[in-house]
C-alpha cells in the first residue's frame, strides 16, 4: 500500500535517475499553478522562494508576526556538509553512513544518501546568499566537529548558524515577494486542510489579528511546520511551535510516521517551577570539557562545592568509560534521568545534574575556558544568575527534536496526493535519532533542492484539471467544521486554564513517553491522556472573543491537537517492542542496560492512518541494500 | 532625511570652525586694557572691511538660518515618528541627557545668539540703539561696546552661564555631525569623542570666562 | 514574591488605551518576566477576565518576537538583553512594574502590548538580499572572504529584528536595524554587485515607513540584545553618500 517511490539504479545514481524521468512544466504554465506553503522556517521559506523563482504562484503562511521568527532561527551549532574541506577522509558515502547509523537504521537508504549528496551544493548556495560562515585567515571556510562524528564537516556562523541561514532564506523570500511571485500571510494559522476527490485543494486559516476564518485554494499544499515536541509542554522549542497543521492533515488522511521518535537533549537548563514555559538549550559542545556528576548520597542538600571529590559520582565516565561525558544524546539523557529518578538529582527541585568545569579550569586555565565557552557562560548567568566559573552548572534533559512526522515518499509527498511535508514535520531522514547539525541540513535540502524538483511531477498533471474555487462545497464544509470546533471550545466555559491542561499532558508524556518507556506506563498514559482530553473539553475556560486577537484561543486550539497527538505517540511507542535510537523500551535492553534493537521484527517505518479516533498501523519495510545494520555501542 | 541631516551637520561644522576664530579674537579682550582696545578695534575694522570676510559672514548667517530651520524640520519629523511617548522613560540609563536634549540646548543657544546679536551686531552694523563712537585711531570702538556691556553683572552672568548649553550642544553636535556625514573609523571615532570633549570644553570655558575677566578688569 | 504590574491595555489599533494595575502574588525569583505575565493571565482566566496580549516565541533571546518597555527601558532594566531573558530576580518584592508597548508611529499597536513591526519586513524587501537564484551558486570556497571582514559582517548580521532600537530611540529611528543589514551584505564580496542599489533603496524605504532620523543618542546600542554598534549607522551614511554621488 505504501509506495515509497524510490527510483531505480545504484544508490549514488538514484536522485539523478529520478530527475531525468520526472515531468517538466513549461514556464508559461507554471504561472498558472498555485502552491501554498505553510510555515516560513528554513524548509518553508526555502521552498516558497525557490518555487517562486521557478515561476509558480506561491502563498506562504506563518503564525508569527514575521517570517523571520520561525524556530529554525534558534539552532546554534551548525550545518553538516560532505565537502571534505579538511581533507580528513570525509565523503558523501561516509556522511550517509554516519546519518543512517546515527538514526539506528530506521530510515530509508535512498533518502539519507540524497541528503548527504546535496549537502555540498547547499553550502555553496548559502555562501552565495551572503551567510557569514566562519572563515580562516586565508579566507576559506572553517569546519568543526560535532556530535561524536570522526570528521570535521560542520559549517557554522558563531553560535547563531540557524539564525543566519533562516535570515538568508527569509530575505530570499522577500526578494520574491517584491517580484510579486510570493504573497505572505504572517499572523495566519492553518486550521484545516481541504481535500477534494482525494486530492489536496487548499487550506482554511485563521487570521490571528481579526479572528476571521479564510479559505485559500491551491494546486498543491506544502507543510513546513516544524517539530511537535511542545506536546511535552516543556521543551527547547518556541512556545508557538505546534503540531496542528500536520495533525489536521493526518485527520484528513495523511499517514503519520514514527510519531514517538522524539529526541531528548541532555544539556538544557532544568525546570525551576511549575510556571516554567521553556527549557533553554545549552550547546552540546559544553560536554567536551565539562564533567557530569551527581552526589553519591541521595538527596544530598550540601552546596556543590562543599561535596568532596570522593562523594561525587561521575556516572557517565563510570558507565561509558570509552565515551564518558561525550556519550551520544539519547544515552546521556537517559543516564541523567535514571539518576534523577533514583533520587540523586540536584537543584531546588532535585531535577538536575551537575556539569562541572572545575577540572577543566584547573587544567587549561580560566582564560581558555572563557575563550571556548564565554558566550554560553554569559547566557547561563543571564538566565540563572549563577556564575558557572565558580560553581557547576545545573543541567537537565529536555524534549527537543521530532524525528517523527508525516509519512512522505521519496518525493516528499504524503499519502494525500498534492500534499507535501518538508523539514522537521516529516519523517524522512533521521530514523530513530538525529545527529547534531543535521536538522538545518534536512530542512534546507527539502525546501531548496528536493521539493522544487519533485513537485513538478505532480503539478504537471494538475495542469490538466480545472482549478477549484474557494466557493466549492468542500471549502464551505471545512470552514464550517473549523468554526464549529472553535465555537465548541469557546462555549465550554469551565474553570481551568489551557496551560493547566498542557501541564497535565506534559507531565504524562514526559513521564511515560520520553527517554524511557515501558508497556505498563504507556498503557496507563493512554488512559490518562484520554481523561485529560475529556476534562479539557469539559473544564477549559477561554476568555475573550473569537473574532479578535485571542492568544488563549490559539493555545487551546493547539493543545486540543497535541492531546490527540499524544495518544498517537503513546500508541506508537507501545507498538514498537524494541529499543532503537531515542525510543528506549525498558523491556528490551541488554543486561548492561543498553538498547536492544530488533531488526527482524521491527525494521520498518510505522505509518499510522487515522480512522475516526482510532489509529491503524501500516508498515513500510526498510530494505538495506548497501549497508548492514550494526549494533551501536558506546561502552 | 539624509539631505536635511547633512545640511545640519555641514552648517554645524562650519559654525564650529567659526567659533574657533571667534574665540581667538575674543581672547584679545583679556589683554591689558590699552593694548586690548587698539588691537581689538583694528582687528574688527579689518574684518568689517575685507570683502572675503563679507562673503564668509553671509555664509555664516546662512549657516545659522539653515541649521535652525533644518533642525526644526527634522525635529518635527522625528516627533511625528513618535507621536506618543512612554509614561515612564529612563533614558538616562542608556544615553546622555545632552544627546536626548539637543533641541532644547539648541533653542537656548539660539536665544543667546539673538541677545548677542542685539548687543553687538545690531548696534555696530545696523546702527540701532545707542550710537557707537570711534577710538583714538579712528576705528569704531567695538571694545568699548564690549567693555561697557560686561560691566553689567546680569549680562556677565547671562553670557557666562549660557556657555554651558553651548558647550553641551557642541560636544554632542561635533561627534554626531561627523557620524552623520559618514565617518565610521572605529579608532578615529574614539579620538573624535575626546576631541569633541576638549573642543567643547575650551569653547564653553573660553567664551564663558572672558566676560568675567572683563568684568573684573 | 509579589509585584504590581501596571500594564497598557488597548483593544485594537483604533481604540484608545489606558493603564491597568494588577497585583500578582505567588511569583518566584526564578520565574522569567514573561512567565510572570503568563501567570497573571492564568489568574485573569480564572476570574473570567480577558487575558493580556503580548508577544514571544522562542523565549531564548534569538527570534526577536518579544519586546516591551519595562519600567522605562526597552526589554527591561538590563543592557543588551531581550524581554524573554529577563527574570523576576531583577525586581524587588512589592515593586510596581510599568509595562508599555513599543512606541513608534511605524509600529502601530495591534492589541495591548502587541505591535505591528511589518515596517521592518518592508525595509528588508527593498534589497536586503542577494539576487541569485537557488541552483546558481559557484563552489563555496571560490569566494574568499577575509576573516576580519566576515567577523564584522557577522557582528552586524546578528540583528534579531526585535525593534528595541526603534522603541528606545526618541526619534523612533530604524537606522540601527537598517544599517546592520546593509553593512552585513555590502561588506561581503557576494553583496557587492547590488551594493549601491541596496543602500539607496533600503534607506529610502526606511524613510517612507515613517521612522525618524538618527541623532546618535546611542540608546539603541545599549538596548540592542545583540549589542550591535552604533558605528554601523555612520558606516551606512558613508555607504549612502558614496552610492548617491559615486555610484
Amino acid at each position: 500500500m505504501l509506495q515509497s517511490k524510490i527510483p531505480e539504479g545504484p544508490l549514488e545514481n538514484k536522485w539523478r535517475n529520478y530527475q531525468l524521468k520526472s515531468q517538466l512544466i513549461n514556464p508559461a504554465n507554471k504561472k498558472k499553478l498555485n502552491v501554498i506553503v505553510v510555515g516560513s522556517g528554513l524548509a518553508g521559506a526555502g521552498a516558497a522562494a525557490t518555487l517562486a523563482e521557478l515561476g509558480y504562484d506561491v502563498k506562504c503562511f506563518c503564525y508569527q508576526d514575521s517570517a523571520r521568527r520561525a524556530h529554525s532561527v534558534a539552532a546554534q551549532g551548525g550545518i553538516n556538509a560532505a565537502k571534505n574541506y579538511q581533507h580528513d577522509g570525509d565523503s558523501v558515502w561516509r556522511m550517509f553512513y554516519d546519518t543512517l547509523k546515527g538514526g539506528d537504521f530506521r530510515s530509508r537508504e535512498a533518502n539519507v544518501y540524497r541528503l548527504a549528496e546535496l549537502s555540498a551544493p547547499l553550502i555553496d548556495h548559502y555562501v552565495q546568499q551572503g551567510v557569514p560562515f566562519a572563515r580562516e585567515y586565508g579566507g576559506v571556510l572553517v569546519n568543526r566537529s560535532f556530535g561524536g562524528v570522526q570528521v570535521q564537516r560542520t559549517f557554522y556562523a558563531r553560535g547563531q548558524t540557524g539564525q543566519q541561514l533562516l535570515l538568508a532564506a527569509y530575505s530570499q523570500l522577500y526578494k520574491m515577494k517584491r517580484a510579486k511571485k510570493v504573497e505572505l500571510f504572517p499572523r495566519h494559522e492553518m486550521l484545516d486542510l481541504v481535500v477534494i476527490n482525494g486530492k489536496v485543494k487548499g487550506i482554511i486559516v485563521r487570521d490571528l489579528v481579526t479572528g476571521q476564518l479564510k479559505r485559500f485554494a491551491a494546486d498543491a499544499v506544502v507543510l513546513a511546520t516544524g517539530g511537535y515536541s511542545r506536546v511535552f509542554r516543556l521543551s527547547t522549542l518556541a512556545i508557538g511551535c505546534n503540531g496542528s497543521a500536520i495533525w489536521k492533515a493526518h485527520k484528513r488522511g495523511a499517514f503519520f510516521a514514527a510519531p514517538s521518535f522524539t529526541q531528548i537533549h541532555p544539556t538544557a537548563l532544568p525546570q525551576t517551577s511549575d510556571a516554567q514555559s521553556k527549557l533553554t538549550l545549552m550547546s552540546e559542545s559544553l560536554r567536551n570539557d565539562g564533567r557530569i556528576w551527581v552526589p553519591k548520597k541521595k538527596g544530598d542538600s550540601r552546596k556543590a562545592n562543599d561535596i568532596p571529590e570522593e562523594e561525587r559520582d561521575y556516572y557517565l565516565e563510570r558507565r561509558y568509560p570509552s565515551f564518558g561525558n561525550l556519550a551520544p544524546r539519547d544515552i546521556a539523557s537517559r543516564a541523567a534521568k535514571e539518576c534523577i529518578d533514583a533520587g540523586y538529582g540536584v537543584g531546588r527541585l532535585k531535577n538536575a545534574v551537575y556539569l562541572d568545569f572545575k577540572h577543566a579550569i584547573e587544567n587549561f586555565g580560566i582564560e581558555t575556558i572563557k575563550d571556548r565557552y564565554g558566550n554560553l557562560f554569559k547566557m547561563y548567568k543571564k538566565i540563572t544568575g549563577v556564575d558557572a566559573y565558580r560553581e557547576p552548572m545545573q543541567i537537565s534533559p529536555a524534549a527537543h527534536f521530532s524525528m517523527g512526522g508525516l509519512w512522505v515518499d521519496y518525493e516528499l509527498m504524503t499519502t494525500i496526493p498534492g500534499l507535501y511535508a518538508i523539514g522537521e514535520c516529516n519523517f524522512s531522514d533521521h530514523g530513530a535519532n538525529r545527529l547534531g547539525a543535521n536538522s538545518l541540513l534536512q530542512a534546507s535540502i527539502d525546501g531548496y533542492f528536493v521539493l522544487p524538483n519533485t513537485i513538478n511531477n505532480y503539478l504537471a498533471d494538475a495542469l490538466r484539471e480545472d482549478p477549484v474555487s474557494t466557493e466549492h462545497l468542500e471549502f464551505e464544509k471545512a470552514e464550517n467544521e473549523v468554526a464549529e470546533h472553535i465555537n465548541k471550545l469557546m462555549l465550554v466555559k469551565g474553570n481551568k486554564t489551557v496551560d493547566h491542561f498542557h501541564r497535565e499532558l506534559g507531565k504524562v508524556m514526559w513521564q511515560e513517553c520520553a527517554m524511557s518507556r515501558n508497556k505498563e506506563g504507556l498503557v496507563k498514559a493512554i488512559s490518562q491522556i484520554q481523561k485529560i482530553k475529556e476534562a479539557f473539553w469539559k473544564e477549559v475556560n477561554i476568555t475573550g472573543g473569537y473574532h479578535e486577537m485571542n492568544t488563549e484561543l490559539e493555545k487551546a486550539l493547539r493543545l486540543a491537537d497535541f492531546i490527540e497527538l499524544g495518544l498517537l505517540m503513546c500508541t506508537d511507542a507501545l507498538e514498537r517492542e524494541e529499543s532503537c535510537g531515542a525510543h528506549f523500551r525498558e523491556e528490551y535492553q541488554t543486561n548492561e542496560g543498553e538498547a536492544l534493537r530488533n531488526d527482524e521484527g521491527y525494521s520498518y517505518v510505522s505509518a499510522w492512518e487515522y480512522d475516526q479516533g482510532k489509529f491503524k498501523l501500516h508498515k513500510e519495510a526498510l530494505e538495506f541494500e548497501n549497508v548492514q545494520p550494526t549494533v551501536r555501542s558506546y561502552k | 532625511m539624509y539631505f536635511r541631516k547633512s545640511i545640519i551637520a555641514i552648517t554645524g561644522l562650519f559654525l564650529c570652525l567659526f567659533l574657533i576664530v571667534h574665540l581667538s579674537a575674543n581672547s584679545i579682550l583679556v589683554l591689558p586694557q590699552e593694548v586690548a582696545r587698539g588691537l581689538y578695534n583694528s582687528y574688527s575694522t579689518t574684518l568689517r572691511e575685507s570683502p572675503f570676510i563679507k562673503i564668509v559672514a553671509y555664509i555664516l548667517y546662512l549657516s545659522i538660518v539653515l541649521h535652525v530651520i533644518y533642525a526644526l524640520v527634522v525635529t518635527v519629523n522625528n516627533r511625528k515618528a513618535k507621536r506618543k511617548g512612554y509614561a515612564v522613560n529612563r533614558f538616562r540609563e542608556n544615553s546622555s541627557w545632552t544627546s536626548q536634549n539637543m533641541g532644547l540646548l539648541g533653542i537656548t543657544v539660539l536665544l543667546f545668539i539673538v541677545v548677542h546679536l542685539a548687543n553687538f551686531w545690531a548696534r555696530i552694523k545696523l546702527g540701532l540703539g545707542e550710537g557707537v563712537g570711534l577710538d583714538s585711531e579712528g576705528h569704531v570702538d567695538v571694545y568699548k561696546v564690549t567693555y561697557s556691556l560686561f560691566q553689567n553683572s546680569y549680562y556677565v552672568l547671562f553670557y557666562s552661564l549660557l556657555m554651558i548649553p553651548l558647550g553641551l550642544h557642541l560636544y554632542h553636535g561635533l561627534k554626531s555631525a561627523f557620524m552623520t556625514l559618514g565617518f565610521y573609523h572605529k579608532k578615529g571615532l574614539r579620538i573624535l569623542a575626546k576631541v569633541s570633549l576638549i573642543y567643547a570644553g575650551i569653547m564653553a570655558l573660553g567664551f564663558g570666562i572672558i566676560p568675567i575677566i572683563v568684568f573684573f578688569k | 514574591m509579589k509585584v504590581i504590574f501596571k500594564i497598557w491595555r488597548q483593544e485594537n489599533t483604533n481604540t484608545k488605551g489606558n493603564f491597568q494595575s494588577y497585583e500578582v502574588d505567588e511569583l518566584t525569583e526564578d520565574m522569567s518576566f514573561l512567565e510572570a505575565l503568563d501567570h497573571l493571565n492564568e489568574v485573569l482566566v480564572t476570574k473570567n477576565e480577558k487575558t493580556i496580549a503580548y508577544e514571544y516565541d522562542c523565549r531564548e533571546g534569538i527570534c526577536g518576537q518579544c519586546g516591551v518597555f519595562i519600567n522605562g527601558r526597552a526589554h527591561g532594566p538590563h543592557d543588551n538583553m531581550t524581554t524573554c531573558q529577563l527574570h523576576m530576580r531583577s525586581f524587588r518584592d512589592g515593586e510596581t512594574i510599568v509595562v508599555e508597548p513599543w512606541r513608534a508611529s511605524a509600529f502601530p499597536i495591534v492589541k495591548d502590548l502587541v505591535v505591528d513591526r511589518s515596517s521592518f519586513d518592508n525595509i528588508i524587501e527593498q534589497g536586503a538580499y542577494i539576487s541569485a537564484k537557488t541552483g546558481t551558486a559557484p563552489e563555496a570556497n571560490s569566494i574568499l572572504v577575509r576573516k576580519e571582514i566576515v567577523d564584522k559582517a557577522m557582528d552586524a548580521a546578528a540583528c534579531i529584528g526585535c525593534g528595541a532600537c526603534v522603541a528606545t530611540c526618541k526619534n523612533s529611528s530604524a537606522a540601527l536595524f537598517t544599517s546592520a543589514k546593509i553593512n552585513h551584505l555590502n561588506s561581503l564580496p557576494q553583496g557587492k554587485q547590488e551594493a549601491s542599489k541596496r543602500v539607496l533603496e533600503m534607506t529610502k524605504q526606511m524613510e517612507l515607513e515613517g521612522f525618524g532620523s538618527c541623532t546618535f543618542t546611542g540608546a539603541c546600542e545599549v538596548e540592542c540584545p545583540e549589542g550591535i554598534s552604533i558605528i554601523n549607522i555612520a558606516e551606512m551614511n558613508a555607504r549612502r553618500t558614496k552610492a548617491k554621488w559615486i555610484g
